[in-house]
Order: structure tokens, then C-alpha cells, then sequence
């Protein structure tokens, strides 16, 4: 690798270590305070100087790809390497943007040994990209998923010349995005098993094994077998046919056996994903009941090791919850009994990220985290989902939560600047409307604007490597990708009783007050009764974001407080509802909301501080 | 009654049965006294049973106690005669009333449906003014203004077209028009109509042997909007709506002139409420509507069917209806029109061509395959977007590409704007793409172009209009490694200002343009392009690829200064970033220093291609 391309990735590094919790240990408050201060003035150099490193080395590559030697072209792959490996993803929007330009080379160069190769890794790129939206529905990950399955089918369309193609490493690349072209969801549990059935085939046929006998066909058979087991995970969602259960079966007890013979060997416990696959098979195929299957999953769940922060106990601790909490939702009738049960586990999950080691953040404990808040059950006494979305936020995304935190107050004090004036300001909310006490209409409302402030960014969770730990500007699809944050959070908060309230606001607060731009476009504004408190969640957010976060550098926009309040009165009307803007044209309202932001981010702190020092 | 109506009458006498059984004779004229010998004077007057027996008479019962004589040999004739006529004149009252019926109930029921729309749009003009500085509730109000004021139009056109048929002052006129565009139009006015209530509205063509005719379009459409619109507002959400569409020949013997003449056969079938037998009786008569509780709530004058019916007959056509009510109703229309022979575009695609359909929507995909064979062409059908990209890259591998992709509406597995996106990038710019589509192409077109797809050719399917979009792109196509011949559409008539420092970039981005015919001159960086671009004359650039990074002076600059200029090409001129910087904050600064697009590098060929022919083509 070039040595801008290590003082990047290194960068990077130093962005995650300086963007995760951070104990105060023996500090007090404004010790700490100034030390996050400090770590932000640190990101923000970072970032800077990140981006200058890609504007005056890899764009000017790029831009010179055509002349490249092999040696840079080379260089370029480690480089991408290194930014999104099997272990580590540091850079997955750079992947993708190196391999896109080596794959446009490649077609123009028509190198099709390198083509393939391309192929391969932009499929992996984009593949890495879709597990960030686990919890929107189909159709909004469909493009995503289609982009990822053309780069493995068109890689995978060789196969037919597998004879005539000399080297094992394309040869293996092939095979590889054969078997890719099953990862991500299908429409049926049926056609993913057919697609994984396919490979399986090739893989077995003796034909291809002497075309390249160097080649690992029994570790792809294996994997191959790992990913037919996985199709049990959302099997119950669609029926599947006996011919689906019984190769899926067939897999399980393959990959059971193979794990549980090495886990003998070293001496330890047999592994659990293996487990639950070959427990859930046995209940699909009638052999066991969920009762048992619940029970057998608990056994799992309860002999995991709390202190052991490996990818099998993030499994045991957080996915496979994931999964018994799915059953739960799916059976709320098996949920009486086990209320109890379920509250205990939340709080060993929370127990379990408090105590997670800082520098062990990797995208794998993200993907579990996102099933677990997708699933989430709530219970009349266990943790209720708002907090346990706080929790997450103030543990993975502190920044995040400043942010909301922050956003949260200054909608309070805008809203109690607004009631002043105009008490039924809010009346358009049936439930507002009721309350005939004026001081406890007040009180509502202001609860509402604090909450739907710290939910509004919820959806941030999918999309952390976006948010908190990118070290450098956004590319224009990051910045589109970033847009379904909104959905994603709307999706979050709609489905429990604690939190459904605050969905409006996760959905609408980047919609334009005219509805000409912004984003989503299932948010209709007139349409919706919370629509005042959206209005204001939005401006205060734009307030917040432009003039303190880190965000302002990923998105290119940077203004001070009056700049802000400028642009925003600027676009009364149009972005900001006039209702709204009106009032920043008052000084004293425009202090007020100064000294929220202010006073609202100190705060935030002050909480982490408190949070951190406990846990 | 009239005295020519008595002519041969002896006489009347009116005889009331009394309740001691005896008759007695309350009324005779003077003819009837004369004729049986009695006073006038002495009337009443019991009369002798013998007398009445012997008399020549019709008797006519009023009621149980009276009855009127008529004397004379033919009186029975003359009585049937006065009631057929009293039946007429009854009959015709009983029309009249109802006839005035209807015309009372149109005016209650226009004043209803003309004070609906003026409500709504007083009511939101009167919303709008109050909230004024609220551009969303403006936009709002003024949307359903616009709603209301349009279905007031249609109103007012109804009544108007009615009383135009009625003074006999409507007349057809006669123009060319194609059979196909009128049935896309009809296709994009009613599908929203019916997505808006989530009914399935199948709208099909059998055999087409003309598609040119002669003839009122307008009216026709109007026609066929009205019956497909009511079959929509007659038909509960998630209904189905079946349109079938197919010509005949003219037969013999009902036209001199019968080889210039087809028929053109329309049925519109639905599950909707139907119609009672009684009401179908009168369905064409003006101003009746169904009336029942699903029905108030539809706006309508009761005029459609009316003048539908008198427009087809008016174009010498027939039309007839079944309905049954619960079940659904089929409107059933035939129209002759005169055929147009005109030269029509042979297919320029070698025999056994290959075309690769992707697609899962069997009967589209059918009839798509149809078309192509008919034409002696060789369809390949792949029912996923996997399947069309292994087979692609296959035929890429082995040298035979098909001549074009037809996508149909829906793949089993990804949309198929995802996979024109893929198949641009795998088979390069000149590979044409082709979607075959019932939706809206105004909607489409954005998102369609920019994913790579080159034509829309609109549902229910014409064979005409496939083969010659099929025609006309694959002759503009580069048609690289196709089996299609290797033609590229001339842009010769342009000319491109490339600004480019590195050489090799130059020459690669001459080679891609030179295929064009484009006319390129080059410019070393954006001082001289500065330079290059004041000296020509005006117009001279059609468009200038700006690289950013530049020494002497950036594309950034350059830009700034050429926009600058006081020149009118200098504003419009339209410039294109060329770029490897991907931040979303350098895409906007191309766009803040004037530039109009941005295209990463390395320079995608097919992607640079897309603009220029986005552009000139």
C-alpha cells in the first residue's frame, strides 16, 4: 500500500476509537466534558485530512486509472482490502467506490480474469451495504439487493467456461459468486433454498472438482452448507415445502456434526449457532414443539459466557435473542409464560453492552443489534423499547445522542415559546386537543417535543458506519442510503405501544413544509396530526445539525448559528413551516433557542458522564 | 271525443242497475229516444226488458251499476277504436310525465351536482384566503379547487354535448388517427381512475389488422372513456375491470366500398353492481341514473349513456348491453371505420435476429414473442433479472449478443429498472434497452433513462409500435458484438469542447466520441478552454467535458469564466464535470461554479455516450 492509503486507514482507526464511550474514569464533569470536546476537534481533523488524502492522491489515481501500472492498480485492491476485509470493515462507501472504478477498468480493458474478480468484490461491497437496512421492508432494499445479486450472477455466468479459464484464483472467484447469488432475501424461503440447492450441485460435481482439483471444494461445500442453515432464520415467515425442509436439514446436520466435532476436539463447548439450527429444523419438521424449541433456545442463551466477547458470544447474547423474541412476536400466546424470562434477558443483553470492550465495536455486533431492536418485545415490566433504543444510542452512538438529546430540548423550549402565545397551537393532536387543563396540555406536549427530539435520529442505528464513524465526506449514494434513516426509524418506533407516538417525527423531519423536496416521500405532511411537532423537530434539527455536530463535515455543510437562522427564515415557507420562522425573526426567541442548544448539548454530556461513570 | 268518431252511431244510453234488480235508464241522447221510442222529457224511465234485448248495441261497463249502450250494427268497432286511442294518449301523458319526471330529477340532481363542486371550490377558496401564508394548505386548496372545477366542466360539457344531439347540430369529423395512440390515451386517463379504488383494470387487444383509420378520434374517445369511466365508478374497490379491444373485416355487401372498411369491436366487462332489468330498459334514455346507496355517493349527470348511444349510432355502429345487477355488467360496441393505407416501415433487422425478453408476465411476454416471430425474429425469453444476466453474459462471452433486451413489466425477482441498470454497465452503451410498460411513461421516463433504458414502448402492446421503436433504435444502436450489424447514430452535426490535461485521456475520450461522428476539438486545460471557447464563434460548442483537476487553471475556474461571458452560448452552453472527487460537497461545486452534470472516472464510455446522446439525440 501507498503511504496515504495507511495514514487513511490509520485515521480511520484513531475516528472509531475517538467517536466510541468514552469512561470518565476519574474525571470530573468539565474534565470530561473538555475531553469529548477535544475528541470532536480530533475527528473533525481527521476527516479533514482524510478527505485531502483522497482529493490530492486516490481521485487524481482514479482519475489516471487508464495509465495505470499493474503494480498501482494492485495497490489500489490492497487498498480496498484493507478497508473492508472478512474481519474488519473500516470503509465499505470506498470499497465500493475503488472496485466500481477497477471494474469500469477492467470492462474497458476487457481483462475479463479481472473482471470477474471485480465483480466478486463489488458484489461483497454491496452485500455489506444491504445488511445495513435489516428492518426496512422488501421493497426499499430491493435495489440494493438486485445491485449486490447482478455483480455475483454475472461473475457466476462464467462458470459455463470454467475449462477454458486458466487460473484457480478467477476459477475460485466464480464458484464464490455462485454461491453469493443466495445471500441477502428472497420473496420465498423456496427460492432461496433452490438457489443454494443449485450451487450445492455444482459444487458436488465431480466434472468441476477435475477442473480444478487445487481448488477448496470442501471448505465451499461446507460454506455452502452453512448458508442453506441460514435460510431457517426467516423460514417461518414463509411455508416451506418438505423438499425445502428436508435439504435444509440435511445442511444443519452437516454443519452440527462438523462443528460439534471440532469443538470436541479443542475441548469446548459445542458451538451455538450449529445448535439453533439444528433445534429450529427439528421443530419445522414437526419433531419437536416451539414450547420445546423456546426452552432448548433459553438452555443456549443461559450457559453463555457474559464475559466472553467473541463473534459466537455476540451470537449466543444478542442474535439468538433476536430470534426467540421473533417466535414470541410471531406466538404472543407463548409470551404469558415466559414474561418473566424475557425481562431478565434484556437485562443481561444490557449488562452485556455495558460491559463490551470500547475498541471491540465491529459491524458484526451492529447487524445483531439491529435484529435484536427489529424483534424487540415489550413486557409490563421489562425495559421498555424507547429506553432500551436510548441505551443503545447512549452506549454505541453517544454522539447521536447528544444530538437528539440536544435537538429534544430545544424543541421544548420552542414549544414553550409557542404556548405562550398560542395554547392550542397543538390542538390538531386529538389527544392534546382533550386535555381541558391547560397546565397539563403543557406538560404533554413538552413530554412529546423531548421525546420525539431524543427518537428522531433512532433510525441512525442502521446506519452507524454512516453517522459516527466515517472518516471523511459522504459519497452522493451514502448520502442517499443515509436518507432511509428516517424510514428506519419510523419502522423502529411505529410497532411498540411505548414509542409509536414519536414515528411522525422520526419519518417527517427532514420533509420540506411544502413537501417540493426532502425526504421520505411517504411522509405527507397534511396528513399527519402530529405534523406542528414534525415541523419543529425538523427546524431545531437543522438548527443542531448545521452549526454543532460532526455530521455538518460528512454532508459539506457548515454554518454558524446566525448563518442558520438566516438560511432558515430564507426558506420559510418552502422548507420551514412560516409558523415556525416567524418567530426567529423575534431576537429574544432567537437567544432563547441559542442558549437551549447550548445549555441541551451540556446536558447530554452531563449524562453520559453520569451513565458512563455507572456502567 | 269528436263527432267524426259518431258517424254511424244510432245513439248512447247509459243504464244504472238498481239495488231492487230492475234497470232504468239515467241518460239517452236524442238519437238513442228516437231509436226506441222514447221522451226525452220523461226520462228517467224504467225501461222494458224486451226492448233492450231487441236493441242493436255494444254495452260498455263503467262500473257494477252502470252501463253504457252504443246503438248501432258498428259500434263494437268504433268503441275498440276509442280505447286503442285512449291507450295512446295515455300512454303518451304516462311518457311525458315521465319524461318531465326525469327532467325535474336532473335539474334536482344537477343543482346538487353543480352546488357539490361550487361548495367545495367556495369553500376552499374561502380556507385558502384565511390561511394565505401557508403555501402547503394554499397548494392543497387549490389542488381540489382544480379537482372541483374540472368535474364542473365536465358537467357543463355533458349537458352541452346533449343539447347539441338533441338540436341535431353534432358533427363527426373525419381525421387519420392510430388505433394505438388512442388506446394508450384511454390507458393513462382511466388507470389511475381505477388504481385510486385498487381495481384491476385489464385492458387487452385481440386481432388488429388496421391500426391507421379515418375517423372521429375524439369521439370515440369519448365514447370509450365514459363506458370504461362508469364501468370504474360502478365498480366497488378491488373490482375487476376487463376492456377488450379486436377489428373484423367489414362484410360483404354492407359497403361498396367494403375492402376500405373495418369493424372495430369493443367490450368493457366488470364485477360491478350492474343494473336491474328495468333499468337497463331505460339506461340509455337521458338523465337516468341508477339509484341505490353505493350509487348517490357517484357524481354524474345521467347523460353519459346517452349521448355514448347516440355518438355510435350517429358513426353508423351499434351498441348493446348486459348487466345483471350484482354481478356486473358488458358493454358491448361496434364501430365501422375506413381504413387508411399507408406505407408502412418494413422491419430492418436481419431475419433470425435474436431478442432477449425479460420478464415474468406470461401473457405479455407471449405476445411479445408473438409479435417478434411473426416478424421472423428469434425471441429468448428469461423470466428473472439472474437469468437475463447469465444468459447476457454468456452470449457477451461467446460473441453473439442479442440485438436488443425487452424488458416487460415485472421479473420475478428484482424490478426491472435494476436490471436495465446492470445490463447497461455488462453490455455497454449502444446495447439497446427497450421497456414494454402500462404505466404512464411521463412517470417512468426519469428513473427509466437514467437506469439505461432507451425507448418505452406503452401497453396494451401494438405489434407496429414494437417493431418500429425495435426498428428505429436498433439502426440508431452501435450495436457492438450484436448480431445486428454495427451501426452508430451520427452526431456529426456537433460539436464537443473536450478539456483534458492528460494525454491518454484525451486520446481514449477522442477514440469513444469519434464513433459518434461528433466533432471534438481539445483543449490542454481550462485557461485555454477559456481561450478556445471566447474565440469561437457563437453556438460553435454544443458542449464542453470539463475535467476539474487542471494545472494553469481547474475546470471549476474555467467554468465560472465561460459562464461569465457576454455572450448568449455562455449561459446555455451545456458543460459536463469530468471527475474522480466523489464528495457529495464536489458534485455540488461543479453545480455551484455552473456546470450541468458530473461523470466520475475513469470515464465510463457507456455513461459518456448516455449524455451525449441524452443531449443530441
Amino acid at each position: 500500500m501507498q503511504p496515504y492509503q495507511e495514514e487513511y486507514i490509520a485515521n480511520i482507526k484513531d475516528i472509531a476509537v475517538l467517536t466510541a464511550r468514552k469512561k470518565p474514569g476519574s474525571h470530573t464533569f468539565e474534565e470530561y466534558e473538555e475531553e469529548l470536546l477535544g475528541a470532536v476537534k480530533q475527528v473533525e481533523q481527521k476527516v479533514l485530512r482524510n478527505m485531502a488524502l483522497l482529493r490530492d492522491k486516490l481521485f487524481p489515481d482514479l482519475d489516471h486509472l487508464l495509465e495505470s501500472s499493474p503494480q498501482e492498480l494492485q495497490e489500489l485492491e490492497d487498498f480496498a482490502g484493507s478497508l473492508l476485509n472478512g474481519k474488519e470493515e473500516w470503509d465499505i462507501g470506498l470499497f465500493c467506490q475503488i472496485h466500481q472504478a477497477l471494474l469500469t477498468h477492467a470492462r474497458l480493458t476487457k481483462d475479463r480474469r479481472r473482471m470477474i474478480k471485480e465483480l466478486y468484490w463489488l458484489g461483497i461491497g454491496r452485500y455489506n451495504l444491504y445488511n445495513k437496512l435489516i428492518g426496512l421492508s422488501m421493497p426499499l432494499v430491493q435495489n440494493y439487493i438486485s445491485a449486490m445479486r447482478l455483480c455475483f450472477t454475472e461473475a457466476a455466468a462464467y462458470l459455463k467456461y470454467f475449462d477454458e479459464i486458466d487460473d484457480s484464483e478467477t476459477k475460485g472467484y466464480i464458484l464464490r459468486s455462485l454461491a453469493n447469488i443466495s445471500l441477502g432475501r428472497y420473496k420465498t424461503t423456496g427460492e432461496k433454498v433452490q438457489q443454494v440447492r443449485k450451487t450445492l450441485q455444482i459444487l458436488q460435481d465431480d466434472e468441476y472438482h477435475g477442473m480444478a482439483p487445487e481448488l477448496p471444494w470442501d471448505r465451499f461445500i461446507y460454506m455452502t452448507h452453512q448458508q442453506m442453515a441460514a435460510s431457517i432464520s426467516y423460514s417461518k415467515e414463509c411455508p416451506m415445502t418438505p423438499q425445502d425442509i428436508t435439504d435444509i436439514m440435511e445442511s444443519v446436520y452437516i454443519v452440527y456434526q462438523r462443528r460439534l466435532q471440532e469443538a470436541t476436539d479443542r475441548n469446548e463447548l459445542p458451538p451455538c449457532r450449529p445448535a439453533f439450527s439444528y433445534y429450529a429444523i427439528e421443530y419445522y419438521c414437526g419433531l419437536d414443539t416451539l414450547d420445546g424449541l423456546l426452552t432448548k433456545i433459553e438452555h443456549l442463551m443461559d450457559t453463555a459466557d457474559t464475559a466472553d466477547f467473541s463473534k459466537d458470544s455476540m451470537y449466543t447474547l444478542i442474535s439468538l435473542p433476536a430470534f426467540y423474541c421473533q417466535f414470541l412476536k410471531q406466538n404472543p400466546e407463548m409470551l404469558l409464560k415466559r414474561e418473566e424470562y424475557v425481562e431478565s434477558l434484556y437485562q443481561r443483553i444490557l449488562d452485556y453492552m455495558a460491559d463490551f470492550p470500547e475498541n471491540l465495536q465491529d459491524e458484526t455486533l451492529f447487524l445483531y443489534l439491529r435484529q435484536l431492536s427489529n424483534t424487540f418485545v415489550e413486557t409490563k415490566n421489562s425495559i421498555s423499547y424507547g429506553s432500551f433504543l436510548l441505551k443503545l444510542l447512549v452506549r454505541f452512538a453517544p454522539d447521536t445522542y447528544i444530538h437528539s438529546y440536544t435537538v429534544g430540548k430545544t424543541a421544548v423550549a420552542l414549544c414553550e415559546i409557542i404556548l405562550s402565545e398560542e395554547p392550542t397551537f397543538f390542538d390538531d393532536m386529538e389527544e392534546i386537543a382533550e386535555i381541558e387543563d391547560m397546565d397539563e396540555k403543557r406538560q404533554e406536549i413538552l413530554g412529546l417535543a423531548m421525546n420525539c427530539g431524543l427518537f428522531h435520529d433512532v433510525g441512525q442505528i442502521n446506519f452507524l458506519y454512516l453517522y459516527s464513524q466515517t472518516g471523511r465526506q459522504w459519497f452522493a449514494e451514502e448520502s442517499e442510503m443515509s436518507q432511509l434513516h428516517t424510514l428506519a426509524g419510523a419502522a423502529y418506533l411505529s410497532e411498540r405501544k411505548s414509542t409509536f407516538r414519536y414515528a411522525a417525527a422520526a419519518l417527517g423531519h427532514h420533509s420540506w413544509y411544502d413537501g417540493s423536496r426532502g425526504y421520505p416521500d411517504t411522509y405527507q405532511r397534511l396528513d399527519c396530526p402530529y405534523r406542528q411537532i414534525v415541523d419543529i423537530i425538523g427546524l431545531t434539527d437543522w438548527l443542531e445539525e448545521t452549526t454543532a455536530t460532526i455530521t455538518r463535515l460528512y454532508k459539506g455543510v457548515e454554518r454558524s448559528f446566525d448563518e442558520t437562522v438566516e438560511t432558515a427564515i430564507s426558506l420559510e415557507g418552502r422548507r420551514f413551516s412560516p409558523l415556525l420562522t416567524a418567530r426567529l425573526r423575534d431576537k429574544e426567541v432567537v437567544n432563547k433557542l441559542r442558549q437551549a442548544l447550548r445549555e441541551g448539548r451540556s446536558e447530554a454530556c452531563r449524562k453520559l458522564y453520569r451513565e458512563y461513570s455507572t456502567n | 271525443m269528436g263527432q267524426n268518431n259518431m258517424k254511424n252511431s244510432n245513439g248512447y244510453i247509459v243504464i244504472e242497475q238498481r239495488p231492487d234488480g230492475k234497470r232504468q235508464i239515467q241518460y239517452a241522447d236524442s238519437d238513442a229516444c228516437t231509436a226506441i221510442g222514447l221522451n226525452p222529457q220523461t226520462l228517467p224511465a224504467m225501461i222494458p226488458e224486451q226492448i233492450l234485448e231487441q236493441l242493436e248495441a255494444t254495452a260498455v261497463h263503467f262500473d257494477a251499476n252502470h252501463v253504457l249502450l252504443v246503438l248501432g250494427p258498428d259500434a263494437g268497432q268504433q268503441i275498440a277504436e276509442l280505447n286503442r286511442r285512449n291507450t295512446v294518449l295515455e300512454d303518451a301523458l304516462k311518457d311525458a310525465e315521465e319524461v318531465n319526471k326525469s327532467k325535474s330529477r336532473f335539474l334536482s340532481n344537477m343543482s346538487h351536482d353543480i352546488r357539490t363542486p361550487m361548495n367545495a371550490i367556495m369553500g376552499m377558496t374561502s380556507i385558502g384566503l384565511s390561511h394565505i401564508d401557508e403555501k402547503p394548505r394554499v397548494h392543497d386548496c387549490l389542488s381540489k379547487i382544480q379537482t372541483a372545477s374540472s368535474h364542473l366542466m365536465s358537467l357543463v360539457n355533458d349537458v352541452l354535448d346533449m343539447s347539441r344531439i338533441d338540436s341535431d347540430r353534432m358533427t363527426l369529423n373525419e381525421d387519420i388517427f392510430s388505433l394505438a395512440d388512442l388506446i394508450h390515451d384511454i390507458s393513462v386517463i382511466v388507470r389511475p381512475q381505477a388504481a385510486q379504488k385498487n381495481q384491476t383494470l385489464q385492458i387487452e387487444i385481440g386481432q388488429i389488422y388496421e391500426e391507421s383509420l379515418l375517423g372521429d378520434a375524439l369521439r370515440l374517445r369519448q365514447i370509450l372513456v365514459n363506458i370504461i369511466g362508469n364501468a370504474i365508478k360502478y365498480t366497488l374497490s378491488e373490482g375487476e375491470i376487463q376492456v377488450f379491444f379486436s377489428q373484423r373485416p367489414y362484410d360483404a355487401g354492407q359497403a361498396s366500398d367494403q375492402t376500405s372498411r373495418i369493424w372495430l369491436d369493443f367490450r368493457c366487462k366488470d364485477n360491478g353492481i350492474g343494473m336491474s332489468e328495468a333499468f337497463l330498459k331505460r339506461i340509455f334514455v337521458p338523465f337516468e341514473r341508477v339509484h341505490n346507496d353505493i350509487t348517490s355517493k357517484i357524481e354524474g349527470t345521467g347523460l353519459g349513456m346517452s349521448i355514448v348511444k347516440n355518438l355510435v349510432e350517429r358513426m353508423d355502429g351499434e351498441i348493446t348491453v348486459e348487466s345483471e345487477e350484482g354481478i356486473g355488467s358488458c358493454f358491448n360496441v361496434s364501430l365501422p371505420f375506413r381504413v387508411v393505407s399507408q406505407n408502412k416501415k418494413s422491419l430492418e433487422l436481419p431475419e433470425n435476429s435474436t431478442i432477449l425478453i425479460a420478464g415474468s408476465h406470461g401473457s405479455l411476454v407471449a405476445q411479445i414473442s408473438g409479435y417478434l416471430r411473426e416478424s421472423g425474429l428469434v425471441s429468448v425469453c428469461m423470466e428473472s433479472g439472474v437469468q437475463a444476466v447469465t444468459w447476457l453474459t454468456e452470449a457477451q462471452y461467446e460473441s453473439h449478443m442479442p440485438c436488443a433486451m425487452l424488458l416487460s413489466q415485472e421479473l420475478s425477482d428484482m424490478s426491472v429498472l435494476d436490471l436495465a441498470s446492470h445490463v447497461r454497465q455488462l453490455a455497454g452503451r449502444d446495447f439497446p434497452i427497450l421497456l414494454v410498460s402500462e404505466q404512464d411513461w411521463a412517470q417512468l421516463e426519469y428513473r427509466a433513462t437514467r437506469a439505461g433504458v432507451n425507448a418505452f414502448v406503452p401497453c396494451p402492446l401494438f405489434k407496429s409500435k414494437l417493431l418500429e421503436t425495435l426498428t428505429e433504435l436498433t439502426a440508431n444502436g452501435q450495436g457492438n458484438n450484436t448480431s445486428c450489424g454495427d451501426q452508430s447514430k451520427d452526431l456529426s452535426n456537433y460539436r464537443i469542447l473536450l478539456v483534458e490535461d492528460i494525454e491518454l485521456n484525451q486520446e481514449i475520450a477522442v477514440e469513444l466520441l469519434s464513433v459518434t461522428g461528433i466533432g471534438v476539438e481539445v483543449a490542454d486545460n481550462g485557461a485555454q478552454a477559456v481561450e478556445k471557447f471566447g474565440a469561437a464563434p457563437e453556438g460553435y460548442f454544443d458542449m464542453i467535458l470539463m475535467d476539474i483537476q487542471m494545472p494553469v487553471m481547474d475546470g471549476y475556474e474555467a467554468t465560472r469564466q465561460i459562464r461569465g461571458m457576454d455572450r448568449p452560448d455562455a449561459k446555455s452552453v451545456w458543460i459536463v464535470a469530468m471527475t474522480a472527487n466523489a464528495f457529495v460537497e464536489d458534485i455540488r461545486r461543479t453545480r455551484e461554479a455552473g456546470m450541468n452534470e458530473h461523470i466520475s472516472k475513469p470515464v465510463d464510455p457507456d455513461r459518456l455516450k448516455e449524455i451525449l446522446y441524452t443531449q443530441f439525440g
